[in-house]
C-alpha cells in the first residue's frame, strides 16, 4: 500500500518557499506566471479548473477531441502553449482553501487530485477573477434558468446549447455573445430582453471603436440575430420564470431608465425550455477580504474590488492581484495587467528594502477602454430591485425571500455581519456570492443610505466547500497534535 | 424531454459512455461535465433545496454556485467540475 | 451636551448587553456604547457550547445559573437542552475524563458516567473506538449567531440608548464622572462599565489601567447541511472537541483550537489558522466517521479575553472611582448572561446573588514566566 503523506500544515514545515504562486491561471494569471517563470523566478500556477485559460478563454473538456475554432479557442490554445512552454510549474484541478500571512512570505493550503498540500511563496498573485451577477426574479431557482456567463461555459467549454428555446435576458455584453452562439450553433433564441435600451449602447460607440475588429464581430451578432426574425427587447427585462419543477415559460415587460418594471399591460410571455441571465460581472473579493486588504467600491469596475497600485499591490505588502478580481477591464487588459503583477513582484523582490521601484505601468487605459465601455453597461440600478417580489428568493442556499431579507434590515441588521448572523443571508455553501449585493442594495434603500456605505460582511475560509475527507481521511489518532487540557 | 443538446457540427467526442444518475442510466461521452451530459440527457433538476423544496440544477457552471452538486463516492461535488467515466454511480444528494 | 448618562456600559456583546439591561432595570439611565454591532464579537462567534462538563470547577455555581437564563431565552436564540458526551478514545483520556467529571459532579453539575455500549446506543453515530464517556442532561446549545439579535431587541424594549459603530477612543476622569471620546461625539455619564471582551486591556488603558490581560483566539468550523449524525453535544476528554449537530443540519466543530491575530489587528476578528483547523477537523473526523461526508462551508475565529488566573474579572475598576470591569470569564458564553446580573447587582449597590471576582486580587503568582 502506498504511503499517503499528511501535509506539513503545523507547525509549517521548512520546505523551500517558491518565488511567486499565481492563484488563477486566466488571461492575467497565466500570462503573470509565464512573465514571471520567464525572468528567472520559481513560479507555481494554481487553478481548479483542468486547464488554463480561465473563463474566458476556457479550454474544451476533454470530451471534445476537435472542434472548429473561435477567436476565443484560439487565444486560449496559444495562451496554454506557452504557458507550456515557460518554466512555470502548473496545478491544475488544485483548489486553494486558505492563504495565510508567515513572517516571510505565504502559506497556502490547497486540495487536488492527490490529496491535500501547502504550498510556502514569498508572494502571491491573486488573479481569481471575477463572478457572474445575477439579480434574483420570480422563478430564478427553477432548473434551467442559468446564468449568462454559465451558458458561455457550456458552450465553449462542453459544446452543449443551454436548451433548446431559449431566452436570454439582463445587461451587458454577454447578451448579443450568448444569443448569436446559440443561434450559430443551431439553438433557438426565443428572445433577447436587455434592460439597457439602444441609447445605452450607441453612446459607447466611440470607445467600442478602440476594438475595431471586436465592435464589428458584435455589429455581426446583432444583425444576424434581427435577420433570424429574434425579438431584441431592449428596456426590458424578466417578470417571472414559471413552470413546474423546470423552466417553461417567462414573462418579459418594459423597464424605465432605471430598470424599474413598468407599463404592465405591456408584458409579453415565451415558451421557453431554458433562460440565460445575468447582469454583469462583479470581481471575485472573497480572498482579498479574506486577507483584510484595503477595498475600493467603483461601480464602473464591477463595484467592490481590490486595491492596487498601478502595477498590482494591494494594501499587504507580498501580496497582488490583477486581472478582473481587482476591477473588471475586461479580457484585452487582463494579460497587461499579469505582465505588470510580474514586474511588481520582480523589483519587490530584488528590492528586499521593502517595495521596488515602479516601473511604468503599461498601456492598461487604451486596452482597457473597450471593457470598460463594456462594465458600463452592467452598473446596477436601483430600479432592479423592484423586479424582486417579497416571495422571491434572494438568498438561494438558505431559502430567504426577499421579504425575510427586509424583515432582518427592518429588526436592525443594518450591517452585512449582522444581517448575515440575524438572518443566514449568505451563510450557505455559495458563501453568499449571489445574494450580497442584492442583500446589500436592499439594505441601502431601507436605510437611506448609499450602497457603498453598507460594505462587505467579513470573508472567511475555506475559500470553497472544503471536503472533510479531503482533508482529514487518514491521519493517526495518536499523532493529533493535542495541547494540555485546559485549567480546571 | 428537452435538455441542452450538443453541439454536433463539426465537432468529434471521445467514446460514448454510460453512468447512472438516482439509478437512471444517462448516455455521456468520456471527459464531459456531469452537469452537461445531465443536461443534455434531459435532467435538469439535480437536487432539492432543504429549505424551500425548490428543485434546483445547474445555474453558474463553474464551480461557485454549489446549487448542481450530486452525491458521488459518499461525497458532494460539484456535477459542474466532476468528469464522466464509464460506470460512475451518482445520487441526488439527500439532507435528512 | 444633554444630561450625563448614570452609565455608560463600553461593550454590546453578552455581558456588557445583560448588564445594561440589569442596570436600566434597576432605574439607571444608561448608554451601550458598540464598537461593531451588537453581539458579534465572542458572543456572536462562539460555537453556542452550553455544557456544564467543560466548565470549571469554581465557576460551576455561575455556570448553572447561566443553563437556567438560557433556558429562559428559549427559542429565541434556538436554545436546545440536548445533553452531551464527553468521550475518552485511549486510556490516558479515561483517566483524565474521570478525574475532572468526578469533580464536577461534586461541584454540583449532573454529570454521570456512561458505559462506550451504552454510548454507541444512544448516539450510534459516533465511532466504536470510545473507551470511556462520560454524560450530562443539563447540556445543550444555542445558537450564538442570534445574540446580536436577541439583545438588539431587548436593548430596544428597555429603552437604552444603544449606539453600534461607535469606537470609544479615550475616556476622561471629570466631574461628575466620564468623558467618552468616540467615533460619534463626546458622551457624559457618572459611572462607567468596560465589558469589551477581547478589548479589555486596550480600553481599561485609557482609564489608566494595566491589565493582564490576553486573547485567546478560538476556532469554529461549520458544515453545510447534512443528515442526522448526532443527536447531543459531542465533547473530548480533553475539551479540544465541542461539535454538535443544529436543528437546520449543519454540524460546528470547536474546541478551543487557536487561530491568529489580536484584537487591534487588520480585520478585528482574527486569522484562521489551516494549521489548527485541520486537526480539529480529523479529531471530529474520527469521533464522528459520517462527517467524511459533508464539506466545511465556513472557519472562523473569536477572541476570548483572559487573566493568567483563568478567573472572570467582575468587580469595580482598581483605583478609579465608579468605573467597573467586567469579563475574561472563561465559558463566559454559558455565564455571561448571569454574571452581567450580578454586575449590575453590584453596580446598582445591591449584594449579588454569587460573588464577584475582584480585579484589583493579585495575579503575579499566576503569572508564567
Amino acid at each position: 500500500m502506498a504511503e499517503q503523506q499528511t501535509p506539513p500544515i503545523s507547525p509549517i514545515a521548512p520546505v523551500a518557499p517558491v518565488d511567486v504562486l499565481v492563484i488563477g491561471a486566466g488571461p492575467a494569471g497565466a500570462t503573470a506566471a509565464i512573465k514571471a517563470a520567464d525572468t528567472g523566478l520559481s513560479v507555481v500556477l494554481a487553478d481548479e479548473q483542468k486547464a488554463a485559460g480561465g473563463q474566458v478563454w476556457r479550454a474544451k473538456s476533454t470530451a471534445i477531441l476537435s472542434a472548429p475554432s473561435t477567436p476565443e479557442s484560439r487565444a486560449g490554445d496559444d495562451l496554454r502553449h506557452r504557458l507550456s512552454a515557460s518554466a512555470a510549474t502548473c496545478l491544475f484541478d488544485h483548489r486553494v482553501w486558505q492563504i495565510q500571512p508567515l513572517d516571510q512570505g505565504w502559506m497556502v493550503a490547497l486540495t487536488g487530485p492527490e490529496g491535500p498540500r501547502v504550498i510556502t511563496a514569498r508572494t502571491v498573485i491573486l488573479a481569481t477573477g471575477a463572478q457572474e451577477r445575477i439579480f434574483p426574479v420570480p422563478g430564478w431557482t427553477l432548473p434551467g434558468v442559468i446564468g449568462l456567463a454559465a451558458a458561455t461555459a457550456l458552450m465553449k467549454g462542453q459544446m452543449i446549447l443551454p436548451g433548446q428555446r431559449v431566452g436570454v435576458a439582463g445587461a451587458g455584453p454577454l447578451l448579443p455573445f450568448v444569443a448569436h452562439e446559440i443561434l450559430r450553433q443551431g439553438g433557438e433564441v426565443a428572445f433577447v430582453a436587455d434592460l439597457n435600451g439602444l441609447a445605452d449602447w450607441t453612446k459607447l460607440t466611440p470607445q467600442m471603436l478602440r476594438r475595431p475588429g471586436l465592435a464589428l464581430r458584435g455589429a455581426g451578432w446583432l444583425a444576424r440575430l434581427r435577420a433570424a426574425g429574434i425579438p431584441l427587447l431592449y428596456r426590458h427585462g424578466v417578470r417571472r420564470i414559471t413552470g413546474d419543477g423546470r423552466v417553461e415559460q417567462v414573462e418579459i415587460g418594459p423597464v424605465d431608465d432605471r430598470w424599474k418594471p413598468v407599463d404592465n399591460q405591456q408584458t409579453r410571455s415565451f415558451r421557453v425550455d431554458a433562460v440565460c441571465l445575468g447582469h454583469g460581472l462583479a470581481p471575485a473579493t472573497e480572498a482579498t477580504r479574506m486577507l483584510n486588504c484595503r477595498h475600493d467600491h467603483d461601480p464602473a469596475l464591477g463595484g467592490w474590488h481590490v486595491a492596487t497600485d498601478d502595477l498590482g499591490r494591494t494594501s499587504i505588502a507580498g501580496l497582488y492581484a490583477c486581472g478582473d478580481g481587482a476591477g473588471i477591464l475586461g479580457a484585452a487588459a487582463a494579460p497587461v495587467r499579469g505582465r505588470n503583477a510580474a514586474k511588481a513582484v520582480l523589483a519587490d523582490l530584488a528590492d528586499k528594502s521593502g517595495a521596488g521601484q515602479t516601473s511604468p505601468a503599461s498601456n492598461l487605459r487604451s486596452v482597457s477602454a473597450f471593457g470598460r465601455a463594456m462594465t458600463s453597461l452592467t452598473i446596477p440600478r436601483d430600479g432592479i430591485l423592484d423586479q424582486i417580489t417579497p416571495e422571491t428568493i434572494v438568498c438561494r442556499c438558505e431559502g430567504l425571500t426577499r421579504g425575510d431579507v427586509e424583515a432582518g434590515i427592518t429588526a436592525g441588521g443594518v450591517s452585512p455581519n449582522a444581517l448575515k448572523s440575524d438572518t443566514r443571508c449568505g451563510m450557505g455553501p455559495c458563501g453568499g456570492r449571489f445574494c450580497q449585493e442584492t442583500a446589500a442594495m436592499l439594505t441601502a434603500r431601507l436605510t437611506g443610505r448609499p450602497v457603498e456605505e453598507i460594505g462587505l460582511p467579513t470573508a472567511r475560509p475555506p475559500l470553497r466547500p472544503l471536503p472533510i475527507e479531503a482533508v482529514a481521511s487518514d491521519f493517526d489518532y495518536d499523532e493529533l497534535p493535542i495541547p494540555a487540557p485546559a485549567p480546571l | 424531454m428537452n435538455g441542452g443538446p450538443r453541439i454536433v457540427r463539426d465537432v468529434r467526442r471521445s467514446e460514448p459512455v454510460s453512468f447512472t444518475f438516482d439509478g437512471s442510466r444517462i448516455e455521456a461521452h468520456a471527459g464531459e461535465s456531469v452537469a452537461a451530459a445531465l443536461m443534455a440527457a434531459g435532467v435538469l433538476s439535480f437536487r432539492t433545496a432543504p429549505v424551500d423544496g425548490g428543485n434546483r440544477g445547474v445555474f453558474c457552471a463553474m464551480g461557485v454556485c454549489q446549487e448542481c452538486i450530486v452525491e458521488a463516492g459518499g461525497q458532494r461535488v460539484e456535477s459542474c467540475r466532476l468528469e464522466v467515466r464509464e460506470g460512475l454511480v451518482l445520487r441526488r444528494v439527500t439532507y435528512g | 451636551m444633554s444630561t450625563p448618562y448614570d452609565i455608560a456600559v463600553v461593550g454590546g456583546g453578552i455581558m456588557g448587553s445583560g448588564a445594561a439591561l440589569r442596570l436600566a432595570e434597576g432605574g439607571m439611565r444608561v448608554i451601550l456604547l458598540e464598537q461593531g454591532d451588537i453581539g458579534q464579537g465572542a458572543s456572536g462567534v462562539n460555537a453556542g457550547t452550553l455544557s456544564l462538563q467543560i466548565k470549571r470547577v469554581r465557576l460551576m455555581p455561575y455556570a448553572l445559573r447561566g443553563h437556567q437564563e438560557w433556558k429562559r431565552m428559549g427559542a429565541e436564540v434556538d436554545y436546545r437542552e440536548t445533553g452531551g458526551y464527553t468521550l475518552a478514545f485511549t486510556d490516558r483520556e479515561a483517566d483524565l475524563l474521570q478525574e475532572r467529571m468526578t469533580m464536577k459532579q461534586e461541584a454540583g453539575a449532573p454529570i454521570g458516567f456512561i458505559s462506550p455500549n451504552e454510548v454507541a446506543v444512544r448516539e450510534p453515530g459516533l465511532c466504536r473506538k470510545v473507551v470511556a464517556a462520560s454524560w450530562c442532561p443539563a447540556d445543550g446549545f444555542a445558537n450564538s449567531s442570534l445574540t446580536g439579535r436577541y439583545y438588539r431587541h431587548r436593548l430596544k424594549a428597555a429603552d437604552i440608548d444603544v449606539r453600534e459603530q461607535c469606537g470609544v477612543t479615550e475616556i476622561h476622569r471629570d466631574e461628575p464622572g466620564f468623558t467618552l471620546q468616540t467615533s460619534s461625539g463626546p458622551v457624559q455619564a457618572r459611572r462607567l462599565l468596560l465589558a469589551c471582551g477581547g478589548w479589555l486591556k486596550p480600553a481599561a488603558a485609557m482609564i489608566g489601567l494595566d491589565l493582564p490581560v490576553r486573547a485567546r483566539v478560538n476556532t469554529v468550523s461549520v458544515t453545510e447541511r447534512g443528515p442526522r449524525l448526532v443527536s447531543s453535544v459531542i465533547g473530548h476528554a480533553t475539551g479540544l472537541l465541542t461539535l454538535k449537530q443544529k436543528g437546520n443540519g449543519t454540524v460546528l466543530i470547536g474546541g478551543g483550537w487557536q487561530g491568529l491575530g489580536q484584537p487591534g489587528e487588520g480585520g478585528n476578528r482574527g486569522r484562521v489558522d489551516a494549521g489548527s483547523v485541520l486537526p480539529n477537523l480529523r479529531l471530529a473526523r474520527y469521533a464522528v466517521p459520517g462527517l467524511k461526508e459533508l464539506r466545511i462551508v465556513r472557519s472562523w475565529t473569536g477572541f476570548e479575553a483572559n487573566v493568567p488566573d483563568f478567573y472572570p474579572l467582575a468587580g469595580a475598576a482598581p483605583g478609579v472611582d465608579d468605573a467597573f470591569l467586567l469579563g475574561c470569564v472563561r465559558g463566559g458564553y454559558t455565564i455571561g448572561p448571569f454574571i452581567s446580573q450580578l454586575m449590575g447587582d453590584f453596580i446598582l449597590g445591591r449584594q449579588p446573588e454569587l460573588p464577584l471576582f475582584d480585579p484589583a486580587r493579585d495575579f503575579t503568582k499566576d503569572i508564567q514566566p
